[in-house]
């Protein structure tokens, strides 16, 4: 899909945050009750990008602390939604939402790290739950949810550390396990990852960063590895990686931030994966986060580790190290 | 994210037709929410039993991405496991087999489907991984890029013991008959040390693959971007073959201060340093020049007074860097106030692989034939990538010229990459230039009106006394350059910079000329270039708002 004469090409950010305060509020759509599987995760997005554009204030504080809440199960582990299973994805997103709301304190904080450490591996590993899913995806759940309830000294950093590099490929990149492709989601996490633990000298910055800028193609937009198709997502996935590593001058921002404005639906507000598709609260966050890195000064400074707006984590008191 | 999340087209449509539509949804809904909440209630009541495999089936197979609902299906079978015999065991989970292949077929992509079909084959008394390598090979002909199947594999492969020579043969089909074929390439990667693997850690070999090997490596993926010259996953691995190892740059010794400055070529941690002076191990505290470098590319060190101060004494200092198995060695002689180490053949294996006359002749070769596709294809970025690569792997200094009208090509066909390209010249401009100071033995390093972008391999710059980098396009001088720890001359005239927190603390600075930058005056900044040159004895330094006045400190 290409951006025609007809895309939008200037920011709409008063659509997006009408867009994101409606989301849900038809409990009934088909689209929202299908995706109750991560519904933590969609709050998450939806608060996020609504607090990046000053709006915050639009959503309800009260009734989502009391869905988190009901959401924490006995081993401490918070699931996506009621009668859901936990899993340390959830358990991040409750734990970006009750920072965002300075709230962190309504569920019990003991039991989630005695959680997160209890998912970790011999091999220094984390498990997306207990019945054993591994992936880099989850070494950064824990440091992030760690890093935010300023408890990361519980887990065996030397051997999580050593899990996550064992992942490094011969592109610079990293994957799921060892031995996995390439992937700008996993490298988001693996960055971020060691953004969180202080060691992103073990990465190859020239080598990973000439990658990720090799992701942008002709449109504008940015793939998630070679051969792919352009999607808003990545222009979070990889223009933070990028922004870790200190690299993010390496990609055409003019022309990034045109593909990003193109994926806007003038409609119905909100952002899809590329022009023209339909629009989500995940590729609404991704775009309007993707925006701020790329420095639109009508958007709030988003952390390119945590994916939340810089000042919640000023708050917290949470500066993880760049390269630069 | 929801899969259904991605491509999904915006169809206009009529108002009955936006009607139908709501209607359908209507009923699926229905469905789906009275399907879920049947199941939710069984799992609330505890129940394990073959109505739960019938409702979570039916959820599943066009919602995977349900986790909770495979976690039940997991309790369930695990229940029914406690009640049946063996063979019945077999035959529940080889039915489970089958139904996790059908969702597959819907969807592929599934990160619970492939996570639950590993599982099942860890309960299955006996799995049978010739039909799950089948099924891998069936997949990834449907879609050579699918990361799960490829991690599956993998599993696979290692539980029940396919060689690596086998894999090798599939990725070289694979690599032969598809298009999009980075997955194989990168499988690769990781199979070729196993199999062929550097005989013994070694500071001289930028591989963990043996050379014989690397080069029949270059021939392959040779071929298939000549090919096709578009096929930029074969690109990428020969970077990749291009590539070097890290290692000590540069060991420092002064009488003065009887201080021993070590450099390495990346960010190191102080653990594993060790000193042996004349033959004595020493116990030394080692510190990075910039206090926010915990691992720092130049650590420092003070031995113990008298060690080396008498300039009639010669001395003989060895660093053993035991992470990497490789030391340096440093003489200091007679006569001497200092010594350095490095020599150019340390700085040939610094910048490029170390060649044997094989290998040398090998891509030799390889830049002929990548020359002759660059007539046929000259907008062809990555091949004038790879020719600057192949340049610079066989003789940097020789090809400057031509590297530097390669990368403005490269500018001009890939503009999207510029700043990249730009960077790297740079980069590669240092490189030669650091390069060229060692035939000359030298202390001063001069890139002026060079378009630098960035600066780098300042590890490398240990020893210099005077820098000119003025008329280039920085923007900073990073913490890194608090590693010239000889530094006595700065001048960066005619740039960009605006930051200069690389002026920590540099012990010889004596003189700094920053005209024409970008350098923002606060009582801030003020405070903190007083910060930076407190505890040096004079200074002189030019100051852009003061024009062509000289400013002093203390």
């Amino acid at each position: 899909m290409t951006a025609t004469l007809f895309s939008p090409n200037t920011l709409l950010l008063d659509k997006h945050a009408d867009y994101i305060a409606a989301y849900g509020s038809k409990k009934d759509d088909y689209e929202y009750t299908l995706s109750e599987y991560l519904r933590m995760s969609g709050i998450y997005w939806g608060l996020t990008v609504m607090d990046l554009m000053g709006q915050l204030s639009r959503m309800n504080r009260e009734e989502i602390i009391e869905f988190i809440k009901s959401c924490q199960h006995d081993c401490g582990g918070i699931s996506a939604s009621t009668g859901h299973d936990p899993h340390l994805l959830y358990t991040l997103s409750a734990v970006q939402i009750l920072s965002l709301y300075d709230s962190i304190n309504v569920i019990d904080v003991d039991k989630v790290v005695d959680y997160v450490k209890g998912l970790q591996q011999e091999d220094g590993s984390f498990a997306g739950d207990k019945w054993g899913e591994i992936d880099t995806r989850f070494s950064f759940c824990a440091v992030a949810t760690l890093a935010l309830l300023g408890k990361l000294d519980v887990i065996n950093m030397d051997k999580a550390v050593g899990f996550v590099l064992s992942c490094m490929n011969f592109d610079g990149g990293f994957g799921c396990r060892p031995g996995s492709e390439s992937h700008a989601g996993q490298i988001y996490c693996c960055t971020g990852f060691l953004s969180i633990t202080g060691q992103l000298h073990q990465v190859n910055a020239d080598l990973l960063g000439w990658w990720l800028c090799e992701r942008q193609l002709p449109s504008g937009g940015l793939n998630g590895r070679p051969e792919k198709l352009p999607d808003v997502c990545y222009s979070w996935w990889v223009l933070a990686s990028l922004k870790i590593i200190g690299r993010i001058h390496w990609i055409d921002k003019a022309k990034l931030r045109s593909f990003i404005l193109a994926c806007q639906d003038e409609e119905t507000g909100g952002f899809a994966d590329r022009p023209g598709d339909m629009v989500d609260p995940f590729h609404t966050l991704f775009g309007v986060a993707g925006l701020s890195l790329l420095g639109d000064e009508q958007i709030k400074p988003v952390n390119p580790v945590f994916c939340m707006p810089e000042d919640v984590l000023q708050r917290i008191g949470l500066q993880p190290d760049l390269l630069n | 994210m929801p899969l259904g999340w991605h491509g999904r087209v915006k169809i206009k449509s009529t108002a009955q037709q936006e009607e139908e539509k709501r209607k359908e949804k209507e009923k699926k809904l229905k469905a789906f929410v009275s399907a879920r909440d049947a199941v939710l209630k069984k799992r609330s009541a505890g129940e394990h039993d073959e109505e739960a495999l019938q409702l979570t089936r039916q959820l599943l197979s066009s919602n995977p991405d349900f986790a909770t609902l495979w976690n039940y299906r997991r309790e369930v079978l695990l229940h029914l496991e406690t009640l049946r015999e063996k063979d019945e065991v077999q035959k529940l989970y080889e039915s489970e087999l089958h139904f996790i292949e059908a969702c597959l077929k819907v969807n592929p992509k599934s990160y619970g489907c492939w996570h639950h079909r590993t599982w099942v084959n860890t309960r299955l008394p006996q799995p049978d991984w010739t039909r799950e390598l089948g099924l891998c090979d069936r997949c990834l002909s449907l879609d050579e890029r699918n990361f799960h199947c490829w991690d599956y594999r993998r599993v696979v492969v290692k539980a029940s013991g396919v060689s690596v020579e086998q894999e090798l043969q599939f990725t070289d089909r694979l690599i032969g008959s598809n298009f999009s074929n980075y997955s194989s390439w990168h499988y690769r990667s990781t199979l070729l040390p196993q199999l062929h693997p550097q005989p013994a850690p070694d500071s001289f070999h930028s591989h963990r693959v043996c050379e014989e090997q690397l080069l029949k490596e270059y021939e392959l993926s040779h071929n298939a971007f000549f090919t096709d010259p578009n096929d930029q996953s074969a690109w990428f691995y020969y970077r990749w073959l291009l590539g070097r190892e890290e290692m000590i740059s540069c060991v420092y010794v002064s009488r003065e201060g009887e201080r021993v400055s070590v450099a390495f070529s990346k960010p190191v941690h102080s653990e594993g340093l060790m000193l042996v002076l004349d033959g004595q191990p020493q116990q030394v505290e080692w510190r990075s020049t910039h206090p926010r470098l915990r691992h720092s590319p130049v650590w420092l060190c003070d031995l113990p007074p008298g060690s080396i101060s008498d300039m009639s004494n010669e001395h003989n200092l060895t660093i053993h860097w035991t992470e990497k198995h490789t030391h340096r060695d440093c003489a200091l002689y007679t006569g001497c106030a200092e010594s350095w180490c490095r020599d150019s053949a340390t700085n040939l294996e610094l910048f490029r692989s170390e060649l044997s006359v094989e290998k040398s002749s090998v891509l030799q070769a390889e830049l002929q034939s990548c020359n002759q596709l660059l007539e046929l294809e000259p907008q062809n970025k990555w091949c004038l990538l790879t020719i600057i690569l192949l340049m610079r792997a066989l003789d940097p200094l020789g090809h400057e010229k031509e590297t530097l009208a390669h990368f403005q090509t490269l500018k001009e066909v890939d503009p999207m990459r510029s700043t990249y390209y730009s960077d790297l010249c740079s980069k590669f401009l240092i490189e030669n230039t650091i390069l060229k100071m060692e035939y000359a033995e030298v202390r001063v390093f001069s890139l002026s009106n060079k378009n630098l972008t960035t600066l780098c391999h300042l590890d490398q710059l240990l020893f210099v006394t005077h820098i000119n980098l003025s008329s280039n396009q920085l923007l900073r001088l990073p913490p890194h350059f608090a590693m010239l720890q000889c530094l006595e001359v700065l001048e960066a005239d005619d740039n960009a910079i605006e930051n200069l927190e690389g002026l920590y603390h540099l012990p010889k600075l004596e003189e700094v000329s920053l005209r024409n930058n970008r350098i923002l005056f606060s009582k801030k900044s003020k405070c903190f270039i007083r910060n930076c040159f407190s505890g040096v004895k004079s200074q002189c330094l030019v100051w852009p708002c003061f024009k062509d006045s000289v400013f002093f400190i203390n």
